[in-house]
């Protein structure tokens, strides 16, 4: 079996798991879901907002893809590469989205905006040159309580023009 | 989830197979898990992660659409094939499902394999004459997709056989489809009602017609009644009176009853 199969060991699980370019060993709760895995570890940026999969702010990518960090089991990235928002960028040196973000006042309590960005992140990665439409349908499951979803969507084209420049 | 003692990660429908059938492992499938990996039963001891099966493709095949139980609704979305068949029917049913961030992990798979009665794929496959692979212990059946949810079947997907693709018939490939989902928002996941209508026309009267109604009965049912309907040219009026008889029947409710017939009436209207 690829990655076979593992058993727990005193209500724990070890996974093996590349976690924003580094391999780690992480030991995961018996029912413990990825996001409040990646919490317990320090991964912290990714945020816990409805635990029910309808806000998106658990949002990481696992294997490239958005997923919900609160919907998935924690075990189910084993063997897989995950990015949070911390893999993104920094303070000092941020991602085209997230500087694109700051710069078009997207953010305000900044709540939804790690799981905005990687939705995003995956959005520009298969589709450069995205529609307002496309962007509005790739973000329909982060939801934000402050905005009205405008400025976002000009942070996203704003970034894809910046990536565009860059290539 | 807390009593699962083992991750099984296969890498063949064999391999997942063996383990779903051990009894000593106390089993389940789950594909992408959105539906069920929060309610697990706490039966279940070992949780059969599908994600490497290679069940994921959407191709051709004899000139059927053979749409892999692994693919997700995103997948499905934006398939050209499924773009492409039944006035893409198909994959509009996967767009209007939830948000991104949940189409891009359930599967068609796990849609039909627990069928909520607000799934949508069960509705939309059951319209189209869609066939089901199913992986038992005897090897691989198709089965008739209206005979999936039927005790007459013998097997319970997930947790004694796998479903490995759905087969969607090359007749259907012309057809003009077309579905209603009436939920709180354009994307909710959870509908109050879902119609799912096909028809062709020749003069007044059509030449093929489906009706099936989902959500307002544990599972998705042809209206044969306003099917007649609508191949006799009897109208709008008639067809949708004859769907609110049938309706009735199945005890779908005054309200939602009403409702469905109502927006069956103003697709006929739209469609003969």
């Amino acid at each position: 079996m690829k990655n076979g199969m593992i058993r727990t060991n005193k209500g724990f699980f070890e996974i093996t798991v590349t976690v924003n370019g580094e391999k780690k060993e992480l030991s995961v709760k018996n029912g413990e879901f990825l996001l409040d895995a990646l919490r317990r570890h320090g991964w912290k940026g990714t945020k816990k907002g409805c635990d029910t999969g309808d806000c998106g702010s658990c949002a990481v990518l696992l294997n490239g893809k958005p997923v919900l960090g609160c919907l998935a089991p924690a075990v189910t990235a084993h063997g897989g590469v995950l990015t949070t928002i911390e893999g993104l960028g920094t303070v000092h040196a941020p991602h085209p989205l997230q500087r694109a973000f700051v710069e078009a006042g997207a953010v305000q309590c900044g709540f939804c905006i790690p799981g905005m960005i990687l939705s995003s992140k995956h959005l520009l990665d298969r589709t450069p040159d995205p529609t307002d439409a496309e962007i509005r349908k790739a973000l329909d499951g982060n939801l934000c309580r402050c905005t009205g979803y405008v400025k976002q969507v000009e942070a996203v084209k704003n970034a894809a023009k910046r990536l565009k420049a860059k290539c | 989830m807390k009593n699962i003692k083992y991750y099984a990660f296969p890498s063949s429908v064999k391999e997942a197979l063996a383990v779903l059938l051990n009894k000593k492992y106390k089993a389940m499938a789950l594909a992408g898990g959105t539906l069920v990996a929060k309610t697990l039963p706490d039966t279940v001891e070992t949780y059969l992660d599908l994600k490497n099966l290679p069940i994921k493709s959407i191709r051709l095949h004899g000139g059927n659409l053979v749409i892999g139980a692994g693919a997700t609704f995103d997948d499905i979305d934006r398939s050209k094939l499924c773009r492409g068949w039944a006035g893409g029917v198909i994959s509009a049913a996967a767009a209007r499902c939830s948000s991104q961030l949940i189409r891009n992990m359930a599967t068609i798979g796990g849609n039909i394999a627990r069928p909520h009665s607000f799934n949508i794929f069960p509705v939309v496959l059951l319209g189209l004459d869609a066939k089901v692979r199913l992986q038992a212990k005897k090897g691989a059946r198709l089965v008739d997709f209206q005979d999936l949810y039927t005790s007459g079947l013998g097997l319970r997907p997930g947790l004694d056989s796998l479903i490995t693709e759905i087969v969607v018939p090359a007749r259907t490939k012309k057809w003009k489809c077309d579905f209603i989902k009436l939920a709180k928002t354009a994307s909710s996941w959870e509908s109050y009602i879902t119609l799912f209508f096909s028809a062709e026309k020749k003069g007044r009267s059509a030449t093929q017609a489906r009706v099936v109604v989902g959500a307002l009965s544990p599972r998705p049912f042809r209206a044969p009644e306003a099917e007649k309907a609508m191949l006799s040219g009897a109208g709008g009026q008639a067809a949708a009176r004859a769907l609110a008889a049938e309706l009735e029947a199945a005890r779908a409710g005054e309200y939602r009853s009403s409702a469905a017939s109502s927006l069956f009436k103003r697709f006929i209207e739209g469609q003969i």
